[in-house]
């Protein structure tokens, strides 16, 4: 089982194709390369607020736009941090070709590969950076970890107003990490064919893997959101449904999960608040039983940017019905210079404290 | 959107005015004033004079500042991004179709609009935000606030007074306004509901 490379990488290609040849397509300095080069020190912890002492990292998102309606887009990752899993350390965690087809004064949006959803209110940065704070809340370091819709978004949007509908492949262990090991604070974003261990088999003590890219029992998942935004106002809904089986399949810790999202932001002057919060049943079935579990994690943010610099505060609640756990992160940024940012967190949660420090060098290339 | 209703109110002269100024109103079908309407005199006798200044619109907590910026056709913009994330600016508008790629901080160059017409702005990283250039052939614009539009150092002419305002299906027929020297008057839109 697990991902067809081959095939994958033909439907791409093909689907890029057709929707470049769909795009009026024209100008010059259509290939850009945008990204960061990073180092990071963080005292010890355990879950949820596990990560490496040191580490580095570099992301890249190289984009092909040749016209303000067709976009390509890879994003790559290297890292010294894998977070304990299997081909880890360098790959790509999107890659997309997206076009716009305007009709008055709506426009459709279709985007196909591997994607973030959109639905997060705090990485909302290119290459799905966060804007307030190093690590992400709970609810989007198990989306960055474990969700990662490979398919086709339709999106329609119209003076402030969207909806979306996403058919996706993959994402047949999306509930495992939330259980075992259970929720955590991060950025470590799953890369296409990495396996993030999840678990031993009780019974037969093998090593359980989540991936957002093995596809095990060839059923699509789906996913629809509508969502209403003015210039400070953003409120989004969203249903995901994977549609697994949720039936372990060789490594593979599968879980059948519906999530319900529901996000929203407000901007005034230098400051933001955001929040989303994020609720639903994930299932599992084996010979003889099943069992269920309710997955629900939530968090509140308010920023203030300053200067040349930003300070954030974000309350986190997270529980999966064996735990009922709150975590509390203060970051703050500053930039020095315009291509450099230093990160400063701070994290209490789960019986557990981390200090964090990033540094982070943005480079861009045309 | 029910059809819109266009009058002019009143032209009423008021002397001693140090220069010639025009006061424009719109208001809805209910009498309140409308906000963020471009309100715009084009002369129909002189040719304008071209743009002299150039103008700004930036980005600031994933909010393109202003939302609306009227500008006179041949004005040059300037894109700064005053946030901590980068964005990817773009217009499929017939007035001006242009993106601007991923960026932090100024990008190199101003964008000219050459063409008259409504910009409708966006960003590829954040589905959110949105903005209008409104691209007039005239130096003679003001944005409405809570209430009318001022005009000021119009020169001694005809002109034909324009509207613009954000969701608009249908524009208002244009209102002729006779100015002399010296003089100040004002003009009444009144538009269906938005």
């Amino acid at each position: 089982m697990g991902e067809p490379p081959l095939r994958s990488t033909i439907v791409f290609a093909l689907v890029t194709w057709a929707l470049a040849l769909s795009s009026d397509l024209r100008g010059d300095d259509a290939l850009q390369i945008n990204g960061f080069a990073g180092l990071r020190g963080t005292t010890r912890a355990e879950n949820p607020l596990e990560a490496d002492s040191a580490s580095a990292q570099i992301q890249a998102g190289i984009d092909w736009s040749p016209s303000p309606t067709f976009l390509a887009h890879v994003h790559l990752l290297a890292r010294t941090d894998d977070g304990q899993s299997q081909h880890g350390y360098a790959g790509t965690p999107e890659a997309y070709a997206e076009a716009h087809f305007p009709a008055g004064g709506s426009r459709f949006r279709l985007k196909a590969g591997a994607f973030f959803l959109p639905t997060s209110r705090e990485n909302v940065d290119a290459l799905w950076e966060n804007a307030y704070a190093v690590s992400s809340s709970a609810l989007n370091s198990w989306f960055g970890e474990e969700f990662r819709p490979i398919g086709l978004d339709v999106a329609w949007l119209r003076r402030g107003a969207t909806i979306g509908a996403t058919v996706f492949r993959g994402n047949d262990t999306l509930g495992a990490l939330p259980l075992a090991p259970g929720w955590s604070l991060h950025d470590r974003w799953t890369l296409l064919g990495q396996k993030v261990h999840t678990h031993k088999d009780p019974f037969t003590q093998e090593d359980l893997y989540a991936s957002v890219s093995a596809e095990s029992d060839h059923r699509l998942g789906w996913s629809a959101r509508a969502g209403w935004s003015s210039p400070q106002f953003t409120v989004l809904f969203t249903h995901i449904d994977n549609r697994s089986k949720g039936e372990a399949v060789g490594d593979l810790d599968n879980w059948r999960t519906r999530f319900e999202v529901v996000g929203f932001d407000y901007k005034s002057g230098d400051w933001t608040v955001a929040g989303e919060t994020g609720w639903g049943p994930t299932d599992v079935f084996f010979p003889g039983g099943s069992f269920r579990a309710d997955l629900r994690a939530s968090y509140l943010l308010v920023s203030r940017r300053l200067g040349r610099g930003r300070a954030t505060a974000r309350f986190d609640e997270f529980t999966d019905d064996a735990s009922h756990r709150y975590a509390l992160t203060l970051a703050a940024f500053w930039t020095p210079v315009p291509k450099l940012r230093v990160g400063l967190e701070l994290s209490v949660g789960g019986g557990e404290q981390r200090a964090l420090g990033d540094l982070r060098y943005r480079f861009s290339a045309r | 959107m029910r059809p819109l209703a266009v009058f002019v109110m009143l032209a009423a002269a008021r002397p001693g005015a140090a220069a010639t100024t025009l006061l424009v109103e719109v208001r809805d079908d209910k009498g309140a004033a409308v906000p963020n309407a471009v309100v715009y005199a084009v002369p129909r006798a002189r040719r304008p004079p071209p743009p002299s200044r150039r103008a700004v619109l930036d980005q600031k907590n994933r909010m393109f500042v202003p939302h609306i910026l009227p500008i006179q056709t041949g004005t040059a913009v300037t894109f700064p991004n005053s946030d901590n994330v980068r964005h990817q600016v773009y217009s499929f508008s017939p007035a001006k179709r242009f993106q601007l790629p991923l960026y932090a901080g100024t990008p190199q160059g101003p964008v000219v609009f050459d063409k008259p017409g409504v910009v409708t702005l966006g960003c590829n990283i954040h589905d959110q935000m949105s903005a209008y250039i409104v691209v007039v052939d005239t130096p003679y614009f003001a944005l409405t606030a809570g209430g009318p539009a001022e005009l000021p150092g119009l020169p001694e002419g005809t002109y034909d007074v324009r509207v613009w305002y954000e969701g608009m299906r249908n524009e208002p027929l244009p209102q002729p306004v006779s100015l002399g020297a010296h003089e100040q008057q004002s003009l009444t839109f009144r538009i269906g509901k938005k």
